[in-house]
């Protein structure tokens, strides 16, 4: 299997608080990792290093490397180009001031594309791919922020694949998503593997579990341990505190 | 007396004594406006020396809003809080506008006027610019604060650059509250200039007739500039709700 992300000895520090304690893992293409843990144990920090988002965070500090298809993350420096290839969708919706159409075809208006039939066969695959299409096709022109909150996580998610990344960040995706919406984007998700890798951080253990091919546990910025989703899963996982976790004991 | 029907019966008569006091003054001010001395302004009074500082103050009051803001975006979204350029940029806007009015007034008049061969439209450009930047940068830093760090993070997230991010999210979310704040600077000038403007012609003008001053059409403009620009504020405000 071909690594695409390889992360080695990544340290994490917002000024004196240490969020990340030297993790290293690989992420293989065309898989979906699970990255489960507890509040606290930095997953969220984990993604935000890997699109480089945490740059915005003032007062933090990243050491390590972290490799995107063998290149350090850090010496690219078209940092736009590189978040284009990394989709990302956050807990909450992030409703952003435009329209349901604008709000999709925003990351590629960004990165040039202009032409108005490309636009439009963008939106309607990525509003069908996140579930929304459906219930927005007749009012793409009404305010993204004017619907609810679960459609408004799709259009999130729609935004998301709207530039056709390499990688998809999913970080608790399902939060503001009803139960039924949350498996029809776990169909989606099952199928969008074959054109890109997955990184679901999540705190539903049976969504790594119904999803992932490999999880990883993480416990207080330690990763405590990664495997195939049906080791993580078993009743002897490598670490003790990874049975208690998915069992329930703690967390 | 229950404490409810005290409170009841003190708005009650606060609203009755504003209500007769416009009244009164509405009365003796309309037929000042009717006359048709509206837009005359030779007047020596103190509706016209208003009248007359409008008139500048408009094109003055575009330009300063507009490089408030672009000043605000500027210490905002380019450069770090920690970074020598902010903090003494910031600390003198905010020595600035922590300056009582008045002195400004007094600056204007003792610097612009007696000091300078400046004439009498940058006298008023440079007083007004100085007191209303730094109240209307304040405003503008704070509105712009107030956008959700996600709201970045999302556009960010998508491959957008920064000004992509300014004009098309961080913008939109905080034009309603900048617009508030720059309504809040006007207003504040509005309500100076009006007490300065009703002093000075008293003090420096012997009356000829009864009632020179109009200072009743001046409170009826001066209403009526602070009923639009509350209406214009809920217009923008409305206009502008994205949640």
């Amino acid at each position: 299997m071909k690594t695409k992300i390889q992360v080695s000895d990544l340290k994490v520090h917002y000024g004196n608080i240490q969020a990340l304690n030297g993790i290293s893992f690989d992420v293989y293409e065309n898989e979906i990792l699970g990255i489960i843990g507890p509040a606290q144990s930095g997953k969220t920090t984990l993604l935000k290093v890997i699109n480089r988002t945490l740059e915005f965070a003032q007062g933090t500090t990243v050491e390590g490397s972290v490799q995107l298809d063998g290149v350090d993350i850090y010496s690219i420096r078209d940092v736009h180009g590189l978040r284009r290839r990394i989709g990302m969708v956050l807990p909450l919706p992030v409703g952003l001031p435009l329209s349901i159409y604008d709000n999709v075809a925003f990351a590629p208006r960004t990165a040039g594309m202009r032409k108005k039939a490309e636009l439009d066969e963008i939106v309607e695959r990525c509003l069908q791919q996140a579930a929304l299409w459906d219930e927005v096709k007749d009012r793409l022109d009404s305010l993204g922020t004017k619907l609810s909150g679960g459609q408004q996580q799709r259009l999130t998610i729609a935004r998301a694949l709207s530039h056709q990344p390499e990688i998809l960040c999913l970080d608790e995706f399902s939060i503001a998503v009803d139960p039924i919406t949350t498996m029809r984007i776990e169909d989606v998700l099952k199928t969008l593997k074959d054109e890109m890798t997955i990184l679901l951080v999540t705190n539903l253990v049976q969504q790594a579990k119904r999803l992932a091919n490999r999880t990883a546990f993480m416990l207080n910025g330690d990763l405590i341990e990664i495997d195939d989703t049906d080791v993580i899963f078993s009743d002897n996982p490598a670490s003790q505190s990874t049975f208690d976790y998915i069992t329930g004991n703690f967390g | 007396m229950k404490r409810s029907e005290l409170i009841f019966q003190s708005i009650a008569l606060i609203t009755l004594a504003v209500a007769f006091i416009l009244f009164w003054n509405f009365s003796k001010g309309v037929s000042f406006v009717e006359n048709g001395t509206l837009f005359d302004a030779t007047v020596t009074d103190s509706y016209s020396v208003l009248q007359e500082n409008l008139n500048r103050m408009i094109p003055i009051l575009l330009g300063a809003i507009l490089f408030s803001v672009a000043i605000a975006f500027y210490l905002e979204e380019y450069l770090a809080r920690t970074s020598w350029k902010y903090q003494i940029i910031a600390r003198q806007i905010a020595i600035l506008a922590s300056i009582p009015s008045l002195l400004y007034g007094i600056l204007g008049t003792y610097f612009f006027v007696f000091k300078t061969e400046f004439g009498s439209f940058f006298t008023h450009a440079l007083t007004f610019v100085l007191l209303v930047l730094p109240i209307t940068i304040q405003s503008t830093q704070r509105a712009i604060r107030g956008v959700d760090i996600s709201v970045r993070e999302a556009a960010y997230a998508l491959g957008a650059k920064r000004r992509h991010v300014i004009v098309h999210h961080v913008f939109p979310h905080a034009f309603s509250t900048i617009m508030a704040g720059i309504f809040i600077a006007i207003s504040r000038t509005l309500a100076i200039s009006a007490l300065i403007i009703v002093v000075y012609v008293w003090t420096e003008h012997t009356p000829q007739s009864g009632d020179p001053f109009h200072i009743p059409g001046s409170v009826i403009v001066l209403l009526l500039l602070s009923l639009l620009s509350s209406v214009l504020s809920s217009f923008l405000e409305a206009k502008t709700n994205w949640s």
